[in-house]
């Protein structure tokens, strides 16, 4: 098959693609205040922050915990420059009261720099040790701001979303507002994450994704790379974090606790985590059944979100384990078999096969 | 010839290793090897399973350290160089279990290859003619390996020995001054052999090719001097001639348990 030829797989899922593109451009027109405000900002936001550890899995072998507690240093970041102490008030945090656009930047500068540190401290850990290493980055974010009462405390920094950049304007009466900047913030997280991956850095993490030994061999730093993938994820975690606290208003320990960390972890399971889209597609269908399966009453067991949200997350990890993305990849190889075609299916290869090489 | 002193060469060999042992715990895997590699020899490494050949190349490659011993790579001291480092001076290498790249099409496996000893492996931007310049000598290297018909395909997707040809391209693409191959022709079919045959008999003359290989037709006809392994030492060095009709190479290879009983 020539390389220029288009692929029937990518066509069909262009065109999906920029049809949800479109249905979301139209935002208001199409969604009523309730979708755009509550269903869909959140999907794009938890999803740019998916994104970031789908991005380090897919790519890089990596399965990051940290990514909710990157987002939730940088939306406390911004919470503690942002807010300002109100006479007789009891606003948490430093309350600095800085500039919003310069507390905007130093937030995601700073979040940043942290993902380098952390990075560069994990890099040299491969799989369940990986992971664990993440893991306590997560319990240190959540009791650090949870207990130094200097930075937030028990209870949360709120009204942050008072203080947003003049070119970002009011976001509490204009929440139509906040839900392009999160649709534009997600298209350009995802155009660049992709662009990332045909550049050389991102097909170098693929081949250390896949054999870490072999690409030293090949004359590549290993941990180098490791690390700025780390950095890149926390700068895009830190932009969901930012978006998190405009669409909030406030950031609490509870949002980078150890439940909020699963239920990332969740979203990116349930959508895929072979493939940057399954992170939207993901966080849509979790935040989807947040919403509207809360009231359901399931027989001996009763309501509960996690009950059904537990038993899909089975489901899925029995059925695809490369999630609703997988399930895609393989319809369109049953579709394909059916009409005859016999190459096998190319899609999820490289996150499956990623290989925990340890240095035996 | 049994005892094997190797030739001291006046310019600064390709390869150099000196008193060159490593041990894993109580297992002595090489011992005391010295070897000199000079500058475009095809040299072929031979021995039984065990012998430690493969641990000889991660040594020299860099994979492993030393236990005791230096290694000397294009005159320079490299034994506590990180194998990358070694990449990038000039050493290629393929593996015997294949550690193939295995969700990356075979053009970016190999086009990793070339960037690997060149700059730019961070680069965060595609530069369209930097990387059309390097996808051509990928494209090139794999028609060299006679895999350019799979270039878009998944190495994922391929076969053992293609697996092969893909591994060969690679090393190739990085334009090594020193090349080294694991049992490249193990697993191939006998057209895939006399394909890797003619590639190796057809390598420019000034890459060094070390190469073991249990295919002892392949082994001597590619090489122009053999060095026969056993039990982690050199045990006999000569020509391929020399190693046709040495006694000791046919008990090592046809009659082990003759030769262990003579021991």
């Amino acid at each position: 098959m020539s390389s220029l030829a288009l692929d029937p797989k990518v066509a069909v899922e262009r065109v999906v693609g920029v049809g949800v593109l479109v249905l979301l451009a139209a935002g208001p027109a199409v969604f009523n205040d309730y979708w755009i405000s509550t269903i869909l900002t959140q999907t794009l936001f938890f999803g740019i922050a998916a994104s970031s550890l789908v991005f380090l899995y897919a790519y890089g072998g990596m399965i990051s915990l940290a990514q909710t507690a990157l987002m939730g240093i940088s939306a406390y970041l911004l919470g503690n420059m942002v807010t300002q102490r109100v006479p007789g008030g009891e606003t948490k945090g430093l309350t600095l009261g800085w500039d919003p656009t310069l507390a905007l930047v130093l937030a995601i500068v700073i979040t940043t720099l942290i993902g380098l540190v952390f990075g560069a401290v994990a890099s040299r850990s491969l799989g369940i040790y990986f992971l664990m290493l993440t893991l306590t980055y997560a319990v240190i974010a959540n009791y650090f701001f949870g207990q130094v009462t200097q930075f937030g405390g028990f209870s949360p920094i709120a009204g942050i979303n008072q203080y947003t950049p003049g070119f970002v304007g009011d976001l509490i009466d204009h929440p139509d507002k906040l839900y392009y900047i999160a649709l534009g913030t997600a298209l350009c997280v995802y155009v660049v994450t992709r662009y990332l991956a045909r550049t050389p850095f991102g097909l170098s993490l693929q081949g250390i994704r896949d054999d870490p030994v072999r690409m030293t061999s090949l004359g590549y730093t290993v941990p180098l790379h490791r690390t700025l993938a780390f950095g890149y994820a926390a700068f895009v975690a830190s932009l969901a974090g930012i978006l998190l606290v405009w669409w909030d208003g406030q950031i609490a320990p509870g949002n980078i606790g150890i439940g909020a960390t699963i239920e990332l972890l969740v979203m990116c399971v349930i959508g895929g985590l072979a493939r940057i889209e399954g992170a939207w597609l993901g966080a849509f269908a979790f935040i989807v059944i947040n919403n509207y399966v809360r009231d359901v009453e399931l027989p001996v067991v009763g309501g509960s979100f996690n009950t059904i949200i537990g038993l899909i997350f089975l489901v899925i990890v029995l059925v695809s384990p490369d999630g609703l993305m997988g399930i895609w990849d393989r319809l369109w190889g049953a579709i394909r078999r059916g009409g005859g075609g016999g190459r096998p299916e190319p899609a999820a290869v490289g996150a499956s096969t990623a290989r925990e090489a340890g240095s035996s | 010839m049994t005892e094997a002193p190797t030739p001291v060469e006046h310019a600064a060999p390709t390869l150099r290793l000196r008193g060159v042992g490593r041990r894993f715990g109580g297992l002595v895997a090489v011992r005391d090897v010295d070897l000199d590699v000079a500058h475009g020899e095809r040299r072929a490494i031979l021995g039984p399973n065990g012998a430690g050949k493969t641990t000889l190349f991660n040594v020299i490659a860099g994979d492993l350290s030393v236990s005791t011993g230096t290694v000397e790579l294009f005159g320079r001291d490299v034994t506590r160089m990180p194998a990358r480092k070694r990449a990038r001076l000039g050493l290629a290498r393929t593996y015997q279990q294949s550690r193939m790249l295995l969700g990356l099409s075979v053009e970016d496996s190999i086009y990793l290859s070339i960037l690997g000893v060149g700059d730019g492996h961070l680069r965060p931007v595609t530069l369209p003619r930097k990387d059309r310049e390097l996808r051509e000598r990928a494209r090139e290297a794999a028609r060299r390996a006679a895999i350019d018909h799979k270039l878009s395909e998944l190495v994922g997707n391929l076969s053992h020995g293609e697996h092969r040809q893909v591994a060969v391209a690679m090393a190739l693409a990085s334009e090594p001054k020193l090349l080294m191959l694991d049992e490249p022709a193990s697993g191939l079919s006998r057209g895939e052999r006399q394909l890797l045959t003619d590639l190796l008999l057809g390598l420019d003359p000034e890459i060094t090719l070390v190469v073991i290989e249990h295919d002892m037709d392949i082994a001597l006809r590619v090489a122009e001097r053999v060095t026969m392994m056993h039990d982690g030492r050199v045990v006999v060095e000569g020509t391929p001639e020399e190693i046709r009709a040495n006694q000791l190479v046919h008990d090592l290879y046809l009659g082990r348990h003759h030769y262990a009983a003579d021991e």
